[in-house]
Parts: C-alpha cells; sequence; structure tokens
C-alpha cells in the first residue's frame, strides 16, 4: 500500500512501528550485519592477526583453500559429524519424547530431568565425559574391562575412529533434549480423536503411529533437521574442548580449522575465507529454512 | 437383527461415577438419541459402544455378540466425531479409503466403494483435496462417507453438527434423516441440542448426572415428561413449573394461586409437589390469573411472553403473533387444565395417571426398588 494511502492514523502507526523496531534493528546490524561484511572484506587480504595488517590479495585465499587437502577433509569431517550427531539425536529426541508421552508415574520429573545434557554448560559436560572416557579411571574402560570386551583399556579420544564416534556421541547427548522438548510439544497437540478414529477404522498401534503419529510430526522434524543442522555445522566449543581436532586433524571441522588458520596460524584473512564458505554453505540449509516455514505460512 | 443393548452398564472414573446403572435396547434399525446436558454421560456412553471407553461394570451387547472386550476396530461400528477427525494428511479419497485398506479390501474394490460413498455425498469433487482446503459442511460429509463406505451394522455419531453454523445444520439435519431411511440402520446419536434429538430421532434417551431420565419417542418425552427435570429440559421456551402444595381436598397451592386438581387424572396424595405447564397452555385476555408483564419477546411467527404472577412466580407464554401487550401492562391470564403436568416436591416424579406413556422410569429408581426386593 503506498503511503499516500494510508490514513493519519495508519500513518502514526507506521510511525511508532519504525520507532519500536528501530533499536532492533542498529543492534542486529552492529553484531551481525557488521561482522558479516567485515568478514567478507578481510577474507581478500592477507592479515597477520596479532598487528591485523596485511595486503590485498583478492580471491587468493579462496583459490587456495579449495585447492588444500585440509579444507576438503575437514569438510568431510564436517559433514560426518553433522549427519552422525543429527542422526542420533533424532533417533534418541523422538524416541524419548514418545516414552515421555505415555502416561506413566513421574512423567513430569522424566520430562524435566532430560533436559539436563542441553542446559549443562559446554565446559562441565565435556569435563565430565573427558572423565568417563579416560583410559586409566574413566567408568567406561571400567565396563569395558569387567565384561571382557576387551583386555586393554580403550583409548577414545586418542585414536580414530574413536574420537569421531565419541564426538559423535558426547553431541549426540548433549543435544537431543532439545528434539525431545519439539516433539514433545507437537505431540501433546495431536487431537486424540485422530487416534481414536484410526481405532475404529481398524488400525492397530503400528499403524496408527505410521498413519497418525508420524505424519502430524513431518512438519516439526522438518524444521528440527533443519535447525539442527545449521547449529551442529557450525560446533566448536564441544568438539574443539573434547578433542581439540585431534588425533592430529581428525576431528577437525571447519570452525576448528578457522580457529586454528585465525589464533594459531595467525592467518585472519585466510580464516575469514573459511569462514565466508562454511556461512555460504550453511546457506544452503537456511534458504530451505526459509522457503519451509513460508510454504507453511501461506 | 443388529439390537444394541446396555445392560446394566456402569463407568467410574476413579471415585467419579459417569454412568450410572444403565439400561438401554436400541433395536435394530432404530435412529436414538442421546440428549442431555454437558457432562451427563452421553458421550462416555457411546463411546463405551465404540469401545474407546470400557464400562466398569455391566454388558454392552451389539447385535447377538457381547462386546465388552472386542476393540473398536473389530466391533462393526462406525464413528462421526464432533471435531471430524479426518487424517489432515490424507486427501478426501484416502480418508474414505482408509478403514477399507486397513481391512485388506483389494485396491480395486476400494476405488469403487469410495466412489459410490462419494457419489452419494457429492464429494466427487473434492476428491483430491485435503481436509484443511474443506469447508466445515464438506469435512462433515467427508466423515460420514469414511462412516458409511464400510456399511457398518451401527453407526454412532458425536454431537456430528455442532460445529456447523444454523443454515448448514439444517440442511444436513435433514440429509442425515434420509440417509437413515436410505441405510436403515441402527444409529445411536449424541446431542445436547433437543432440536436435533426431537426432529431426527425415532426415540430419545434423556441423561442427567449419568442416569437415564426417561427413554421414549419425541412425542412422549415432550407430552408425558418421567419426571421434573425431563420437563424443564424439553421444549423451547421450557416449561413453567412452580412449587406448591397440595392439600387432603386435591387443591394445589402456591402462594395466592389455587386450583383443584382431578384425582381420576393425577395422583392427589397429599404434600410438597411441583405443577408445570407449557408455554403454549397459557392464554392471555380473559382468565382468574392477574399478571404483569416483563419482557415480550417477538420471533416472527409467534411472541413469548414472560409474566409476573403472585403465587406462580414468572411465568413464559406462547401466544399468537397478534397478542402483544405491552411491557409494564397488567394483563388477565388463563391455563389449560387439561395440559397440566404434576410432580412429585421429592423425588420430582410425574404424578398424573397416564402412564402408558411414559416407557422408563429413572433407573437409579428402578436399581433402588430390585434392591429392596
Amino acid at each position: 500500500m503506498a503511503t499516500a494511502d494510508l490514513s493519519p492514523l495508519e500513518r502514526k502507526y507506521a510511525r511508532l512501528g519504525i520507532v519500536l523496531i528501530g533499536p532492533t534493528v542498529l543492534v542486529f546490524c552492529a553484531v551481525i550485519v557488521y561482522p558479516l561484511i567485515s568478514a567478507i572484506y578481510l577474507s581478500l587480504f592477507s592479515i597477520y592477526t596479532p598487528t591485523l595488517e596485511g595486503e590485498w590479495v583478492g580471491l587468493s585465499n579462496y583459490a587456495e583453500l579449495l585447492a588444500k587437502g585440509e579444507f576438503w577433509s575437514s569438510l568431510w569431517t564436517n559433514i560426518i559429524w553433522t549427519v552422525g550427531t543429527l542422526t542420533l539425536q533424532i533417533l534418541f529426541g523422538v524416541g524419548m519424547a514418545l516414552i515421555l508421552h505415555q502416561n506413566m508415574i513421574f512423567r513430569s520429573l522424566a520430562r524435566s530431568l532430560i533436559l539436563f545434557p542441553y542446559f549443562v554448560s559446554t565446559v562441565v559436560a565435556v569435563l565430565v565425559w573427558r572423565w568417563l572416557f579416560n583410559d586409566l579411571y574413566g567408568i567406561l574402560n571400567h565396563f569395558v574391562m569387567w565384561t571382557g570386551a576387551s583386555d586393554m583399556p580403550v583409548d577414545w579420544l586418542g585414536s580414530m575412529p574413536n574420537a569421531l564416534l565419541s564426538v559423535i556421541l558426547v553431541g549426540a547427548w548433549k543435544y537431543f533434549p532439545f528434539v525431545v522438548i519439539a516433539t514433545l510439544a507437537r505431540l501433546q497437540t495431536i487431537p486424540d480423536s485422530l487416534y481414536e478414529a484410526a481405532k475404529i477404522d481398524g488400525a492397530g498401534p503400528i499403524a496408527r503411529f505410521f498413519d497418525v503419529t508420524l505424519p502430524q510430526l513431518r512438519d516439526v522434524l522438518v524444521v528440527i533437521i533443519m535447525l539442527r543442522a545449521i547449529w551442529d555445522f557450525k560446533e566448536f566449543d564441544l568438539i574443539y574442548l573434547l578433542t581439540g581436532g585431534g588425533p592430529v586433524t581428525s576431528t577437525q571441522t571447519i570452525p576448528l580449522l578457522v580457529y586454528k588458520e585465525a589464533f594459531a596460524l595467525n592467518q585472519m584473512g585466510m580464516a575469514s575465507a573459511y569462514a565466508v564458505v562454511m556461512m555460504a554453505l550453511m546457506l544452503v540449509f537456511m534458504i530451505l529454512y526459509i522457503r519451509r516455514t513460508q510454504e507453511n505460512e501461506l | 437383527m443388529t439390537d444394541v443393548i446396555l445392560d446394566q452398564v456402569e463407568k467410574r472414573f476413579g471415585s467419579f461415577t459417569a454412568v450410572h446403572c444403565l439400561d438401554l435396547h436400541i433395536k435394530s434399525g432404530e435412529f436414538v438419541a442421546l440428549l442431555g446436558p454437558s457432562g451427563c454421560g452421553k458421550t462416555t456412553t457411546l463411546r463405551m459402544l465404540a469401545g474407546l471407553e470400557f464400562p466398569t461394570s455391566g454388558d454392552i451387547r451389539i447385535g447377538e455378540r457381547t462386546v465388552n472386550d472386542v476393540p473398536p476396530g473389530k466391533r462393526d461400528i462406525a464413528m462421526v466425531f464432533q471435531s471430524y477427525a479426518l487424517y489432515p494428511h490424507m486427501t478426501v479419497e484416502q480418508n474414505i479409503a482408509y478403514p477399507l485398506k486397513k481391512r485388506g479390501v483389494p485396491l480395486a474394490e476400494r476405488g469403487a466403494m469410495v466412489s459410490k460413498v462419494a457419489e452419494l455425498l457429492q464429494l466427487d469433487e473434492l476428491k483430491d483435496r485435503k481436509p484443511k482446503q474443506l469447508s466445515g459442511g464438506q469435512q462433515q460429509r467427508v466423515a460420514l462417507g469414511r462412516a458409511l463406505v464400510r456399511d457398518p451394522k451401527v453407526f454412532l455419531l458425536d454431537e456430528p453438527l455442532s460445529n456447523l453454523d444454523a443454515k448448514l445444520r439444517a440442511y444436513m439435519r435433514a440429509e442425515l434423516i434420509e440417509l437413515h431411511a436410505r441405510l436403515g440402520r441402527t444409529m445411536v446419536y449424541v446431542t445436547h441440542d433437543q432440536l436435533e434429538a426431537m426432529t431426527m430421532a425415532d426415540r430419545i434417551a434423556i441423561m442427567n448426572e449419568g442416569r437415564l431420565q426417561q427413554l421414549g419417542t419425541p412425542d412422549e418425552v415432550y407430552n408425558c415428561p418421567a419426571n421434573r427435570f425431563v420437563a424443564g429440559f424439553i421444549g423451547q421456551p421450557s416449561m413453567n413449573i412452580a412449587d406448591g402444595t397440595l392439600d387432603e381436598t386435591a387443591r394445589f397451592r402456591a402462594g395466592s394461586f389455587e386450583i383443584g386438581l382431578d384425582p381420576e387424572r393425577f395422583d392427589t396424595r397429599p404434600g410438597p409437589v411441583a405443577l408445570g405447564l407449557r408455554p403454549e397452555a397459557i392464554s392471555i385476555g380473559a382468565g382468574p390469573i392477574a399478571a404483569r408483564v416483563r419482557v415480550v419477546e417477538p420471533t416472527g411467527h409467534e411472541n413469548i411472553i414472560i409474566l409476573e404472577t403472585d403465587g406462580l412466580g414468572a411465568l413464559t407464554a406462547r401466544t399468537a403473533v397478534q397478542v402483544r401487550p405491552t411491557v409494564g401492562e397488567t394483563v388477565q391470564c388463563g391455563i389449560d387444565a387439561d395440559a397440566l403436568h404434576l410432580f412429585d416436591g421429592a423425588d420430582g416424579r410425574r404424578r398424573n395417571r397416564d402412564d402408558s406413556m411414559v416407557t422408563q422410569t429413572p433407573v437409579g429408581e428402578r436399581a433402588k426398588v430390585k434392591e429392596s426386593q
């Protein structure tokens, strides 16, 4: 609608709207838009981190990173980590949500406790897990030895593929409560009458899960998968604290590579180029997510 | 023969009894409405018939079979829900075909059966749409289609018209009456709307607080209500009921109002009683009762007049459209002595001597009689 068509009252409301949204837009620009543009800008320079000085190199940072094996291996690790941890999160999360949706004693308590991993600080969680994984006095190795599964303690974080599997497992443990909350919220809004109609139509428990529950969960699962894929793809602290990207670079994902370039190798320009490429990759998920949201709004 | 029989059925939820000792015999091919206010146990009764709730005690029989332990899908019933309960991700065609699919009907046969039902309910054009693309009335027809397609022995309908607007509701009422006549199947219809029950049902089971109050034809429940609750519940506007006492000479007194009752027609044992009078049994213009006009409600084809009297309190009268007193005016009213209803002051039971019309006494009362025997 053109401004000329607006009544004075509508114009007043429009002005009020601008005043109310203004501070948010300013903060958004300061913390999102400015760093984003800076990153793209910095990626065109070869910069020494301590001095933040350097020379214009154009797109050569990008050419260099695409030619580097380390980028591709990190991207591969990143994909394995994201797909692995996300699959486990969805399986554990949906399974747990279905259990917590049943009528059972202490349901409220169980629903609260299940959130614990999600709310505990990553540093604390990783410290606890490092103790559990410890090869000398970790409880996991204690069980492995006790059950006779192995004569020697397993090196959970220092050898491959154990390290990647351990990281994936801890990631799944840390983030599956998010899936539980979102799925449970959706499960509670599925009308009982759908299940009752299905019972009368002759559907057994398994048919009811596939014909009623799962189709009803589809929308929320798509959103969960897209959001968690974005968040898991850029996960840094959990992996860095647990393995530091090691052994060698076996669990090094792109965010860890960005950190290494920026603060270990002091190549801020190169680090920015990695970060920009990573953003471009995540943009695919974001576009899918936005499209999906818009479709639902229509 | 698919009679539906509830024999001494009781349903308790913890310490709360939702349905008390219910005896109900629905004949094969009959359309019975379960009518009552919210929380009266009518939906619980229907859900027990469907197998979605299980009776705490008593037996439910559908046809020759006792179905207490039979799961809903094997009872040969179909149910239409108040919310329609259509599967949102399926098209109209898939929704209607779903019960057939679950029973292993071959695909080709399924298609033909769905087409037949879709044609009957004028859904041919909508077969590829999803439920959210349909209007309330169309969704209602799809829900009916899903019930019809299996040709079940008994149809259970849980307030199926309550989400529709008034015009569509009237239309669907006529559709359902026609459908019942065509199919000749047993139908049990839950509603809180007496108009639906009166216009559609062969017989109405009126329930209150988990007890069956009366089972009778629409005429019976209107003209010979079994007790004070039924009298007040059936009829719009509802029956005028005045509390008073009967003396030794069979005279009813309420304040300054007095009338002699014929012992041939009424059980005139002295004591507290209530006198009931339908709004159409009150005439305005001439008569012994002086009344002040409080409200006049013209409806177009008649007038509803609310009057204030000394002995009988507030009275509602239904008059011809020409009779239209002004508010505040004092008018003389007459009552039709042949249309009086007398109810017991203690248990509310009907005390007119025309019990041949009353086919069901309250079950709670009957249970007490059984116990005392």
